[in-house]
Order: structure tokens, then sequence, then C-alpha cells
């Protein structure tokens, strides 16, 4: 197990490696000096020159790689090149925001798909089964930028129910950070409900069709528990893979609703920094994203080969 | 009685116009009135276009951080709603030796710093000396003609000049003439602006990058009788849509560029105002002429192409462009058409600003055939690439293509286009200039020779000695003729020609009271709050 753990730690370092290679040579290869999208149209050639010998822009690109990795190393991000704040402060202050969201967005999806999913099962060819179809065709092919501005159109200015954007933390005002969270977690939750109404919809199909559930009501059981109890627990299993392999596209999903509901998040960030070529934050974003892949991958990994040991054995023997 | 009727219908007619009307002076400055009189208390909250860059006033450089700064920081000039250099830390307008070489500055007495620090000479000169200094510095250029600063006494700062410099006040009225606080620059040194600290109406609380800046009220501030809000939060939002949401679901008060396909909506919603000011900058099209090799240092050139190489195409691409209808088709007829660097409130302006060469298809073509050139003449225009930017690029192509141009749009990210064009790939960009108050802000870095932004590398000794003669001139009638001079050499050698100069649309809810926006396009919250 010891040597599992060590081969699959040094993997996952030689991966992170060449995701920093990737992500600072890869930024750098956009056109556009940053000292230049910084300075926008007050353009002093003195001063661009001072810019790009204070963030070290003007030394060779191996020198800056080594730089920044070596910097790193040391838990260092360095600091924006726009606003001079510290890349590190920055990132750490916007995890929590986009997983907040991205973490609602998922509850959004979960009650409105799986519960949409259900009922178009159990209510086959009726109207309830049509409408949820055109609520996940809705879900499906309306733009989320769209959606966001008629959402705010609706509940926060003719309405006035709701705030149109902004942020809270939830520990200083957890009212006020719902408030603020419903619309964003229904626009980005939106797609991905409709995704899962139609998988529970046609993994609930499956399930009702099975001979299980013919025994289940044979036995003399009650809808409600056929439905809940038999079907829908066997067709949770289709629905929880989809759920892991669409989180990650919620969080960069969030981007744009981010922009939207102007939320302070990860992608926000990502975003203006990539306009703006604030290169340290660009890097900073990345590697920790990646960082964050490759661990959750690592982790995934172990959990395996603790629950089935042949995965390391047969690691071994390669 | 019926003829009472339709008095009293076109009265009230005419009254409701008013009331849905924007505020503005009917000049170049604007007031949000508010409809009663200013309570104490509250926060307002500003939307801006962008996100500030330091806050720093010595390594700033964006329009937006200049918003802030509005509050944050006072200057040693400020400009009145007629554009003129009045004093703000200051006590009085620079006295000039007779050779016009060196300033005396005296200052407010009384005054402290938001840290209860006092200003003085020293503090002056400890700011002007890092703006000229200080690695990274933004100001340097500004101050280029700055060659010491000395304390004569507690109240006035010398400055040295290593020539005459006309626009000393108007440079001292952004922010090279910033003062900062010698104990917070201590303290912080290059870090300044993470918290800074000078003489304003607010003082800085916090800063969440992308998300918002916080000011309070100054206990400090020698006016603080004048300011009536508690807080100030600005908030950038940059697309333009969510911004006037914000506004209308009043989670916003203020929103900074409202773009003129929404303002009629704003004019049409009862609960929001609409503050009107000009501009001190203008749009135009710059033509490569000369930059084969970038900007100064490096050597002029000469471009390929028959715009670049004869003057009268240039001329005739001009001729071609009908400035009335590009701003009624893309700007709802709510710009201003111009052919100037300089706008027409701007004290050195003349009247002959106003004659811009009008649409003539038939001129444009003769100019063509008088310069022997084949067309339809092949031009590749770049533009940014925004929706607006886009409209913008279209109107110009199907203008053009009647005179015989064949326009070709190139569509840049904005960063990637000012790459290009600083190095010289490219033929015609459409782009402009925020302004500044003197006219040397707006012509010498554009048309000298060697100026840090001649991106067309035209170069002609007539105009340089023009402009370098018009900067060092502190008589005014002198300077306004030679003003007059530099603008009909430079749009006789149309290596920019000047389309438009915006007008600044802020949106503000009903009931925000004494706010000011002068054509600087800044909002100026000192005074303002919420009506009762």
């Amino acid at each position: 197990m010891g040597a599992f753990l060590l081969r699959r730690a040094g993997q996952s370092l030689v991966t992170l490696v060449l995701a920093t290679i990737v992500v600072f040579f890869g930024i750098r290869a956009l056109p556009g000096d940053p000292a230049l999208a910084l300075a926008g149209e007050e353009r002093d050639p003195t001063a661009l020159a001072e810019v790009r010998a204070q963030y070290g822009l003007d030394q060779p690109i191996l020198v800056q790689y080594w730089r920044w990795v070596t910097e790193v190393a040391h838990g260092n991000l360095g600091e924006s090149l726009r606003t001079g704040i510290s890349v590190s402060e920055t990132i750490l202050s916007r995890v929590p925001v986009t997983l907040e969201l991205a973490l609602l967005s998922l509850l959004v999806a979960i009650v409105f798909g799986v519960g949409a999913g259900v009922v178009a099962a159990v209510r086959r060819g009726s109207w309830t089964e049509w409408l949820a179809n055109l609520a996940a065709l809705l879900g499906l092919s309306v733009p989320s930028f769209w959606l966001g501005i008629m959402l705010i159109l609706v509940f926060a200015i003719i309405l006035g129910w709701l705030p149109a954007s902004g942020y809270v933390s939830p520990l200083t005002d957890p009212v006020g950070n719902l408030q603020r969270m419903v619309l964003p977690s229904l626009v980005l939750g939106a797609q991905f409900a409709a995704i899962l109404m139609r998988q529970t919809r046609s993994a609930m199909l499956q399930s009702l069709g099975a001979d299980y559930v013919r025994t289940a009501r044979a036995k003399g059981l009650s809808e409600r528990q056929v439905v809940f109890g038999h079907a829908l627990r066997n067709s949770l299993i289709t629905v929880l893979t989809l759920l892991g392999l669409r989180l990650g596209l919620l969080i960069s999903g969030a981007i744009i609703t981010e922009q939207v509901f102007v939320i302070p998040g990860f992608g926000r960030l990502l975003v203006e920094a990539v306009f703006t070529r604030d290169y340290p934050i660009i890097q900073g974003v990345a590697l920790v994203s990646a960082a964050a892949y490759i661990f959750a991958n690592l982790a995934v990994d172990l959990l395996y080969s603790v629950a089935n040991p042949r995965i390391r054995l047969q690691g071994a023997a390669t | 009685m019926k003829r009472w009727g339709r008095w009293a219908l076109l009265a009230c007619s005419v009254l409701l116009l008013a009331a849905c009307g924007p505020v503005g002076d009917g000049g170049d400055s604007g007031t949000a009135a508010g409809g009663g009189a200013v309570r104490d208390g509250g926060t307002l909250t500003v939307a801006l276009a962008d996100d500030p860059d330091m806050l720093d006033p010595t390594q700033a450089r964006t329009l937006v951080g200049r918003m802030v700064f509005m509050s944050l920081c006072e200057k040693l000039y400020d400009i009145d709603r007629e554009l003129n250099i009045v004093p703000q830390l200051a006590a009085s307008r620079p006295t000039l030796s007779p050779d016009g070489r060196t300033a005396e500055i005296k200052l407010r007495e009384g005054i402290k710093f938001n840290d209860d620090t006092p200003l003085d000479a020293a503090a002056v000169k400890m700011s002007l000396d890092r703006h000229r200094t200080l690695e990274g510095s933004q100001r340097k250029s500004e101050l280029l003609a700055v060659s010491g600063v000395d304390v004569v006494d507690p109240t006035t700062v010398r400055i040295r000049l290593s020539q005459p410099f006309a626009p000393l006040a108007a440079v001292l009225a952004d922010r090279s003439g910033m003062v900062m606080s010698p104990k917070q620059l201590d303290k912080l040194g290059a870090d300044f602006g993470d918290d800074p600290v000078c003489v304003g109406p607010f003082r800085f609380v916090e800063r969440v990058a992308q998300d918002r800046i916080v000011l309070e009220k100054s206990q400090s501030y020698y006016d603080k009788d004048k300011v009536h809000l508690d807080r100030l939060v600005y908030k950038p939002i940059v697309d333009e849509n969510i911004r006037l949401a914000n506004l209308r679901s009043g989670d916003i008060q203020v929103a900074d560029q409202i773009q003129p396909t929404d303002v009629p909506g704003v004019q049409r919603d009862s609960s929001l105002q609409l503050v009107v000011a000009g501009s001190l900058g203008y749009q135009g099209i710059t033509f490569n002429v000369g930059n084969t090799k970038g900007l100064p240092p490096a050597p002029a050139g000469k471009a390929p192409g028959a715009l670049a190489g004869d003057k009268r195409v240039r001329q005739a691409f001009e001729l071609s462009l009908d400035r009335d209808t590009l701003n009624k088709v893309v700007f709802n007829g709510l710009y201003e058409p111009t052919c100037s660097p300089i706008p027409l409130n701007n004290p050195y302006a003349t009247e002959a600003l106003s004659e811009c060469p009008g649409h003539d298809v038939a001129g444009a073509k003769k100019l063509l055939a008088d310069a022997g050139v084949k067309t339809p003449v092949q031009v590749e225009l770049t533009t940014d690439n925004s929706p607006q930017a886009a409209r913008i690029g279209q109107t110009i192509q199907s203008m053009a293509k009647e005179a015989g141009f064949d326009v070709k749009l190139r569509p840049t990210e904005f960063a990637t286009a000012l790459d290009d064009t600083d190095a010289g790939k490219y033929q015609a960009f459409q782009v402009g200039w925020s302004g500044r108050v003197d006219p040397d802000g707006n012509i010498s870095n554009f048309h000298l020779s060697e100026g840090s932004q001649n991106i067309s590398r035209a170069s002609d000794k007539q105009v340089d000695d023009l402009i370098l003669e018009a900067r060092t001139t502190t008589d005014v009638a002198r300077r306004k003729q030679l003003y007059a001079d530099v603008i009909k050499a430079v749009q006789e050698r149309a290596s920019v020609i000047y389309l438009w100069r915006q007008k600044t649309y802020i949106g503000a809810a009903k009931n925000v009271g004494g706010l000011n926006v002068y054509a600087d396009s800044l909002i100026r919250v000192t005074t303002a709050g919420f009506t009762s």
C-alpha cells in the first residue's frame, strides 16, 4: 500500500509540474503585452518599461518560469499586476463563493431535475409529463446569460422580491446570502436540472417496467413504496454517476452566472484576469484548479485501491 | 375653453418632457438634483464600468480609478464646471517667475490628511518627488518638465522647471497633483495603494478586488459639513445591461456609462434620473503613416499602401464619412460629431474648430483620382471586438464604399489591438482618448514626431514646432492661436481623423441629489446624498 501511495503521489507531482508548464507558457502564447493591457490608453513607454522590469516581464521566458515556480514552491503565488493584491489571498476569498454557488445549484438541479423526472415517469402520457419535458427542453436550450437577465427583470426589478446582484458571506448575513444566491443557483442549476430530469425519467421508466417492481406490486406494496422505495432507489445509481461527472462542469459553468449576478467568484476572477492579461492571477487560478483536480483524482484512486485491492496489485505488477 | 385646454395640454407635455429629459446645465456638466434637500446619512453604491487598478495616485492608470480618487484623494488643483483650473489644496494659482522656469504654490492652511496629520509643503514635496522617481510611476512623463521641488516654508512649495511649461496647473489638477500622507507613505512605501490615505471627503475602509471598494465619511476633512453620506461603495459591474438592471432594481444608486441605446429607457423610468455631461476626449481613426518598427525611440519609416503614402487618400477617406449619420445610426444622435482633438468648450478652442469638412463623396472621388490610386482602395480597419465597435465599423465600411474604399474590418480584443498598433501591425485603427483639460494632453503625445502615443508615426517639423511652442507659451491669446494652427495642420495631414466626441451619461436613482459630473466624465459625490 505504501509503495502504491508513493507511486501515485509521484505521478501526481509530475502531472502538477506539467500543468505549471502548460499554464505558464499557454498564457504567454496569447497575444497582448500585460504591461500594455494594464496601461490601457495611458501608454507611457518609460513607465511601461519600468512596469515590465518591476514584474520581471522583460526577462527571458525560462527565467520568468523558474522564478515563478520557485516562488510557488515557497507558497507564494505573487501579486496581481493590476491591483497589487496578493494572489493567494484573492483566490482563497473566491473559492468558497464559487463552491457555495455550485453546491446550491446542485441542490436546485437535484430537487427540480429528479422530482420532475420521477413525476414524468410515473405519470407517463399525461399533461404533467408534457410539462416536465417542456421545462427540460427550455432548461437545455435557454442561454444562461439570457435566463439570468430575465430572472433579474422579473424578481428584482418588477416584483422587487430579491436583490439583482452581489454577494454577502453566509457567516455575516445568512438571510442576505440566501436571497442573493437564489437566482444565480436557479440559473446555474437549470441546465443540469434538465439533464437530470431526462436521465431520471428514462432510468425510472426502465425500473418501473422491471421484474422486481412487478414483484413488489404483487406483494401488495403501495404505489408510493414501489416508486420511492424500489424504482427511484435503483434509478439513483445513474443519477449519482452523473452528479459526480457534472460537478466540475458546474464550477466552470459558474463563470457566466458570476458575471451576470456580479458574484466575486473564481470564474469571474479568471475571466477578468484574462482580459487584463494579469498573468499572476491567471497562473494562480489555473494552478490551484489543476492541483484540486489532481488531488481529487489521487484521492479517488486511493479510495478505489482500498475498496478493491486488485487495483494496487495490478499497478505493482506493471 | 377648448383653446385653454389645448394650452394646458401643451404646457403639461412640455413639463412632462422636461421631467423625463436629462438633467444637465445645458452645457458640459450635469447635476443630480434629487428633487429636494439632501439629508445626512446613508450609503451610496456607485457602479463603475470596470475594476479600478491600484489605488495609488503614483501608479494608477485607469479612468475608473480616477473616479474613486475623486472621493479619496484631493489635488493641488481641480477643474470647475466651465473647465477652469481652480485651487483645491493650493490656496491660489501657481505664481510663475518672469522666465517661466519656477512656479511657487501657496498651500491652504489647516488642512489635515485622513489620518489627522497636517498637510504641509514637505508633504507636497514628498508626493511630487515620489511621482517623479518611484519605479513604475505613471506620472513621470506628466512631470517630465519638473526638475526639482523645494520647500520654501511650511505653506509654500517651489517647483523648478527645465523649461516653461504651460500645462503645469492642469497636470496638478489630476493624479500628479494628489498629495499622499507622509506617515502612510513611510509605513507602506510602494504598497500605499493597499490602504491609501490622502486629504479627501471620504477615507478608505476596504477593498475586495473585482467586488467593491468601501469608503466612509472622513472626520478629518476640512469641509466635512458639506459631506452628507456615511458610506460610499464603488462596485465594478462591467456589463452595461447588468449595470442598468442593478440600477433599476435599486441595488445600486448610481451607474456609470449608460450607453446611448439605453438613454431613452432611463429617461422614461420615473424612478431614475439621467445626468449628462460633455467629454474632454474624442474618438476617431488613426492611420499608419510611418509605423514600421514600433513607437519612438524606434525610427519612423514608410508604411505600405496608398493610405500611408498619400495624404489625399486619407483626406478622401475623411470626406467619405458622414459624421452626423454615424452619430445617428450608432449612437442615436446622442454624441457630438467633431473634427478636432479638443472640445469646443475648452478655453483654448476657437470658432474654427466647429468647421468640419463635410460629407462629400464627389470630393473624395476627385481626391482619389488626383492621387492616381487604383480603386477600390483596400483598407483594413482594426476595431475592438465589442458589439458597438462592430456597428461603428460596419457604418464606416458602407459609407467609405461609396467613395471607392473597400474596408475590411478586423475586430480585435483591445489588449491585442494595442499590442499590434503600437508595433505598427495595422493600417487604420478606430480608437479614442478620454481627454485632458489642457489641450497639450490631447495633442502632443499623439502628434509630436517623438510622441509616446504617436502610433501613426506621422512626422512633420512644422507641427512639432507649433506643439512645442504652444506647450511653453503662457500667454493665453498666443496659445489659443497656436492651437488653432496646430489643429489646422493635423487636419491637413490627416494621420488622425476625428469623428465624434462622447457625452457622459450617468444614471442615478431619483432620490439622489448633490451629485455632479463635469466634462472630465468623473462622478463627483462629495456633496451627494439622499433627498428626503
